[in-house]
């Protein structure tokens, strides 16, 4: 492989993920929206007869968004930026070429076929673990072939030390692939059974009690290893790339990895605070998710001060407003989750809105808005296009910054209202409230979360837009810019 | 050595492996035959309360409602005694949910009955003035898939081997002389209800979900 | 020895292996910095010089066989 000077990045792989990163990005967040509103006019649960209630929806919601949106997002991101951080392009190898390509269309394909069985009502009821195991093994397919690509392309890379972002991809590669794995380990009935009913289904291999700590290992750690880990390794690449600074400090990034690796595996059992699995597995979830604010905040600390001396670029550069927003709202929710975590803050907390809160500002505000920086960012270079429009680009930032804030503040009261109000006991003991009156409390705010779920949405819309304009119809560049993306 | 971890991908992923499964290895495995005993007197689930268990997965009742009381006087006052592991010993999958946007299930059995269940699922407003659930007419029309249920009770018997009696069996004869003792159990409940195509339904053979699913309800106490 | 004293040890030991790996670590990218080794920071520029025809940045970079055929 020696280099010539026709030589390119192959930007082929990284074009189709990003299609498929703003396609499911707006199925994701449009049934996001509709179930949103559905919780405050409940009308709306007859849209689409059987296959439209909130308890269908939902985990296509969730499914659609963390695997549809947020792995293509990943994907893009990485056949991108893997190629230029190891100074390596995809075009060199054919084999690497077709592994990409493979990968692609086998998770097209895949995704389709799962979210038709969600609607059609298949499903393993593990949250983010819906899937049932024909899709299963399309997954671990899928993954087996970005494993082959990464270490394909690590393999014939012409810069020899790793860059910090390759090792948090590699993480993320390993860690979803142990914790899926383990997790929907299931036996399908028909072959079990010689042959009766349907062949789709399938029992967990786990039980009960068993079930739920397996479960929640998995669904902690996929937050983990799906919207920590790899955003994380895109920060590093694009919020440096963009600004021209180098990362604040390099050896924290590299310390902070280690402790994230080592911390967050521990503290899956926080979701079941309370509950039959033994105390110690509760009190040590509990330590650990405190512990985990530190390599947390190691790394966010040190992307914020990576614009040391260049904040004058926070007015200039809306792409780093989307970064160091993100960063901050990265800040925000690995403070309020270990909250959360704490043993008497969780009664409370736990089984409320709360939880969707938290969950939906770090999305929103930090796996999104990385997402959408970063495919700004490669636009201009993987199209040879200037972005279309600052100002739209400006007045989204706007838009969804508010709908963020709008959304975590009104699941903040409503969660703590309802969680309030399960326990108050009047002065002879006996419960105050009928459930259904903690329910017909929260109107208020479940109208104002649609509200926001509609902002962000159109939002979204006007990045695609903008995305699409890029593509198609702006003004071509002559060459690659060097740093900062250019925009009219 | 760090510098050679940091250079050779193959040892760093190696590295960031075991650490990462350290902790899975510690806190599940080792208390996995402890976890999984069944408190005395537990019964598996019958055929029709795991075709119940499947429609409450299908349309993903977990979404809203919980079935687990922690150990608070609010919840136990609310709800009932606490939960314990061992009567989730044959629960596949834990059905725990992670949000209460309805009331948790755990012991439903206790204070709901069928006529109830056949109300609210029609229309639930009905009976919880103010409810957000959104009714379940298609339960009342779709038939549940009992074959498939009761490969269900065939596999964890098999694999797994919870207790289920000598009529349980891999054989498509087997099921075809258990279906009869489905159905009975079915057409208790149907009795208890008041829809005429459900009465209809189930007097021909066939189980609409709504029945299955109050089979289970019914039983979760 | 039952298995949860077993997890015990295994835990209690794993964890503090890892607590000394993790601060020895900070301790060895500290020194090979000073004794001139290894220049971290340097490896940032990985991101920002990231042209396919620019030079790596790491240079003082080798092969695990490289190195040990060196250290020989």
């Amino acid at each position: 492989m020696q280099s010539n000077a026709a030589l390119e990045y192959d930007y082929s792989v990284a074009k189709l993920f990003t299609y498929t990163t703003i396609l499911f990005g707006f199925l994701g967040m449009l049934i996001g929206t509709l179930i949103a509103a559905q919780l405050a006019f409940p009308e709306l649960n007859y849209l689409l007869g059987e296959y439209g209630t909130f308890s269908r929806l939902r985990p296509l919601h969730t499914n659609i968004v963390i695997f549809g949106f947020t792995l293509s997002g990943v994907f893009a991101t990485f056949y991108y930026s893997a190629q230029r951080v190891l100074k390596v392009s995809m075009a060199e190898s054919k084999f690497i070429m077709f592994i990409g390509k493979f990968h692609f269309w086998l998770y097209f394909v895949g995704a389709l076929l799962g979210v038709i069985s969600l609607l059609l009502g298949y499903t393993q009821s593990k949250e983010y673990a819906q899937f049932e195991w024909p899709i299963d093994i399309v997954i671990v397919l899928v993954w087996v072939l970005w494993g082959v690509a990464m270490f394909a392309l690590i393999g014939i890379r012409r810069e020899k030390a790793l860059y910090i972002s390759i090792w948090y991809y590699i993480a993320c590669f390993l860690g979803i692939a142990m914790l899926y794995l383990f997790n929907n380990m299931s036996v399908p009935t028909y072959f079990a059974s010689g042959g009766l009913g349907n062949i789709l289904h399938s029992v967990s291999m786990y039980s009960g009690t068993n079930d739920a700590l397996v479960q929640w290992w998995y669904g902690h750690n996929a937050v983990a290893f799906g919207f920590t880990v790899p955003i994380v390794a895109m920060i590093y690449y694009f919020l440096p790339k963009e600004s021209g600074q180098a990362i604040y400090s390099y050896k924290l990034s590299l310390l902070s990895f280690w402790g994230l690796m080592f911390v967050y595996l521990w503290a899956g059992s926080h979701h079941l605070l309370w509950s039959t699995v033994p105390d110690w597995m509760q009190t040590m979830g509990s330590v650990f998710s405190v512990v985990l604010i530190l390599p947390s905040w190691g790394s966010a600390i040190n992307m914020l001060l990576t614009m040391k001396g260049e904040w004058n670029q926070l007015t200039e550069n809306p792409l780093i407003k989307f970064m160091v927003l993100a960063s901050t709202f990265y800040m925000l929710s690995t403070l309020e989750g270990p909250i959360q975590a704490i043993k008497s803050v969780n009664a409370i907390a736990h089984f409320t809105d709360w939880i969707p809160g938290h969950v939906h500002d770090g999305v929103l505000g930090w796996v999104v808005f990385m997402i959408m920086a970063a495919l700004f960012h490669m636009a201009p270079r993987m199209f040879k296009r200037e972005i279309y429009s600052k100002k739209l680009l400006e007045a989204q930032f706007w838009l969804q910054t508010t709908a963020v804030v709008l959304y975590f503040t009104s699941m903040w009261i409503a969660g703590i209202t309802q969680g309030m109000m399960w326990r108050a006991v009047d002065e002879y003991g006996n419960l105050m409230y009928s459930f259904i009156d903690t329910v017909t409390v929260l109107h208020p705010y479940y109208a104002i979360r649609a509200l926001s779920g509609v902002m962000y949405l159109t939002g979204f819309l006007m990045f695609a837009y903008n995305m699409y304009k890029t593509m198609t119809s702006s003004r071509e560049l002559t060459e690659e810019p060097q740093f900062r993306s250019p925009m009219a | 050595m760090f510098h050679w971890l940091e250079k050779n991908p193959f040892f760093f992923s190696v590295g960031v492996f075991v650490v990462i499964a350290f902790a899975g290895l510690i806190e599940i495995l080792p208390n996995f035959a402890e976890a999984s005993r069944p408190v005395v007197g537990l019964k598996p689930y019958s055929v029709l309360e795991l075709a119940g268990k499947n429609i409450y997965m299908k349309d993903q009742c977990i979404a809203c409602h919980s079935q687990l009381i922690r150990p608070f006087k609010a919840e136990t006052d609310r709800y009932g005694q606490y939960s314990l592991s061992g009567e989730y010993a044959y629960d596949r999958p834990f059905l725990w949910g992670s949000k209460r946007t309805g009331p948790d299930l755990h012991r439903i059995g206790n204070y709901r009955t069928t006529d109830w269940h056949e109300n609210h699922m029609w229309e639930p407003t009905s009976v919880v003035p103010g409810s957000i659930m959104p009714a379940y007419k298609h339960m009342f029309t779709n038939i549940a898939d009992i074959e498939t249920a009761y490969a269900e009770a065939v596999t964890v018997k098999n694999v797994f081997a919870t207790p289920y009696g000598d009529e349980i069996k891999g054989t498509r004869a087997a099921w075809e002389a258990h279906k009869p003792a489905v159905l009975a159990e079915a057409a208790k409940i149907a009795a208890d209800m008041k829809n005429k195509d459900v009465k209809d339904a189930v007097a021909a053979g066939n189980i609409p979900e709504v029945v299955a699913l109050i089979a289970y309800l019914n039983r979760l106490k | 020895m039952d298995i949860r004293e077993l997890q015990g040890y295994a835990s209690f030991f794993m964890t503090i292996f890892l607590v000394v790996m993790l601060y020895w670590y900070i301790v060895y990218l500290y020194r090979s910095e000073k004794k001139g080794d290894k220049d971290y920071e340097k490896l940032g520029n990985i991101a920002l010089d990231d042209e396919i025809d620019s030079k790596p940045i790491d240079t003082s970079s080798v092969t695990p066989r490289e190195k040990k055929e060196q250290d020989k």
